[in-house]
């Protein structure tokens, strides 16, 4: 079975059983950035996993029992172990599993992507003033915030329950005049989208 | 006897600051560390350089006059900062413990195992709030503000850590032995007593025996940082003394 086109359980919902020998299982949610970084990794290096979708609104009692923090992704295998952070996830699989490796064998080229991927996170997450260039919103705000007013169109939003500060930075953006007076409402945007997919001439002018 | 002991240590050097000269490529066959005598992240990989016997030079950098070159090695100016013979700089100190971890023979500090590997990052995770939360105790007991609610969320962390121990029922995170992960958590243990927070460990036994089963182990001790003299910096530092990160060199 491949990625997660099943329904997701929720409260009430009977605890799935073992995982079966040669699979691999990832708790996930199908909109959910970092648990779709596990199912990348998990179908780049071609590995055999079943995919249960958790509905976060409505989370099962049995789930905090794989997860004490009640996050996608988890990773559980056939001897019950569960692995979960999602760049954890991702470095059990490739260190687990035989054929390509995605981490470089190299220790310092090893040491170099999680650099990068450090300080990327740190400038989102440590931020220690509410906007990215201090305690006013700025230019680097404005640059970055186009991409966020359209997570929330793609229903990703929920996710940034994983990094409060991010969510904080998003509340404030829209508190601002200048991104509220141009922000898209999420319906239209969906409604681009859709027809934009559909190479349709008349994405460009949805709502008009 | 103490004082001789700490111009000893392999850091106690004067911290470089700016208008200092850039120091020269590192000699083959040795690893530079840029650190600071008291910082705990910098603790951290210089215990791992210590367990695994790497042969290293350590540059001091002052934190509150930092060299303009150091820039050229932290996009940021953070320390700790691993530089080698090739010119390749590791930086954030679990990437560089990690980083010595995997470079250098000997014995390994992480699990060869993927999932215990695994459960060490989990570990990890779990510690997140500790430096902060000590961090803020310190300042707020400095400052002369008092930190109930700082000291209740710190004993919450380490309740957690606790049931770790108590769950596995092992003395260290990692099993019977010392690893990789107990040397990330130790430099804040070693902290509690300078900090005033040492009480915080009262309710947790495991972890008091955890912290004296640390206190013998040779990278440990060979690497543990006198109680005056991190008095003497701390009461220097609170009073924005550049001086502060050299506190206790005999020169």
């Amino acid at each position: 079975m491949s990625g997660g086109s099943a329904r997701s359980l929720g409260k009430g919902s009977p605890p799935p059983g073992p995982v079966p020998e040669g699979v691999i299982r990832v708790y996930s949610m199908r909109f959910c950035p970092f648990a779709e970084r596990t199912r990348l990794v998990l179908n780049a290096k071609g590995i055999r996993h079943e995919v249960i979708n958790i509905n976060l609104k409505n989370k099962p009692e049995w789930f905090f029992e794989k997860n004490p923090l009640g996050l996608v992704p988890v990773l559980e295998n056939s001897q019950g172990q569960l692995i979960y952070e999602s760049t954890i996830t991702c470095e059990y699989l490739d260190e687990a599993y035989p054929g390509k490796k995605l981490l470089p064998d190299d220790p310092y080229e090893k040491a170099r992507q999680k650099m990068i991927f450090e300080l990327s996170s740190q400038v989102l997450t440590n931020k220690k003033t509410t906007f990215f260039g201090g305690k006013n919103i700025s230019m680097v705000d404005y640059l970055i915030w186009p991409w966020f007013e359209r997570l929330e169109a793609v229903e990703l939003i929920d996710c940034v329950d994983h990094t409060p500060k991010l969510k904080l930075w998003m509340e404030a953006m829209r508190k601002d005049p200048t991104v509220s007076a141009l922000i898209t409402d999420a319906k239209t945007l969906r409604g681009f989208t859709d027809l934009y997919l559909q190479n349709s001439p008349d994405a460009c002018d949805y709502g008009l | 006897m103490r004082r001789r002991l700490e111009s000893m240590a392999e850091d106690a050097t004067r911290a470089l600051g700016k208008g200092s000269l850039p120091p020269g490529p590192v000699p083959e066959g040795l690893i530079r560390i840029y650190s600071m005598r008291f910082c705990p992240y910098s603790h951290r990989t210089r215990l791992i350089l210590q367990a695994k016997g790497i042969r290293h030079e350590v540059i001091n950098i002052n934190l509150k006059n930092k060299p303009e070159w150091y820039y050229t090695k932290h996009p940021f100016g953070q320390i700790p900062v691993l530089e080698n013979s090739k010119h390749q700089l590791i930086y954030e100190s679990v990437i560089a413990c990690e980083y010595l971890d995997d470079a250098y023979p000997g014995r390994k500090l992480y699990p060869f195992d993927p999932y215990e590997r695994a459960r060490q990052k989990m570990l990890l995770e779990l510690f997140y709030k500790v430096p902060h939360l000590t961090k803020e105790c310190l300042v707020a007991f400095r400052c002369g503000r008092e930190c109930t609610d700082l000291k209740l969320a710190l004993r919450q962390e380490f309740c957690n850590l606790e049931e770790i121990l108590g769950y596995q029922n092992t003395v260290f995170f990692g099993g019977d032995c010392i690893s990789m992960i107990d040397y990330l958590f130790w430099p804040w243990f070693e902290r509690l007593d300078v900090y005033g927070i040492a009480d915080c460990v009262s309710h947790t036994p495991a972890l008091r025996l955890w912290i004296a089963a640390m206190k013998q182990d040779p990278a440990v001790c060979a690497l543990l940082i006198d109680k005056n003299i991190f008095l003497g910096f701390l009461n220097l530092y609170f009073q924005n003394n550049p001086d502060a990160f050299d506190y206790g060199l005999s020169c």
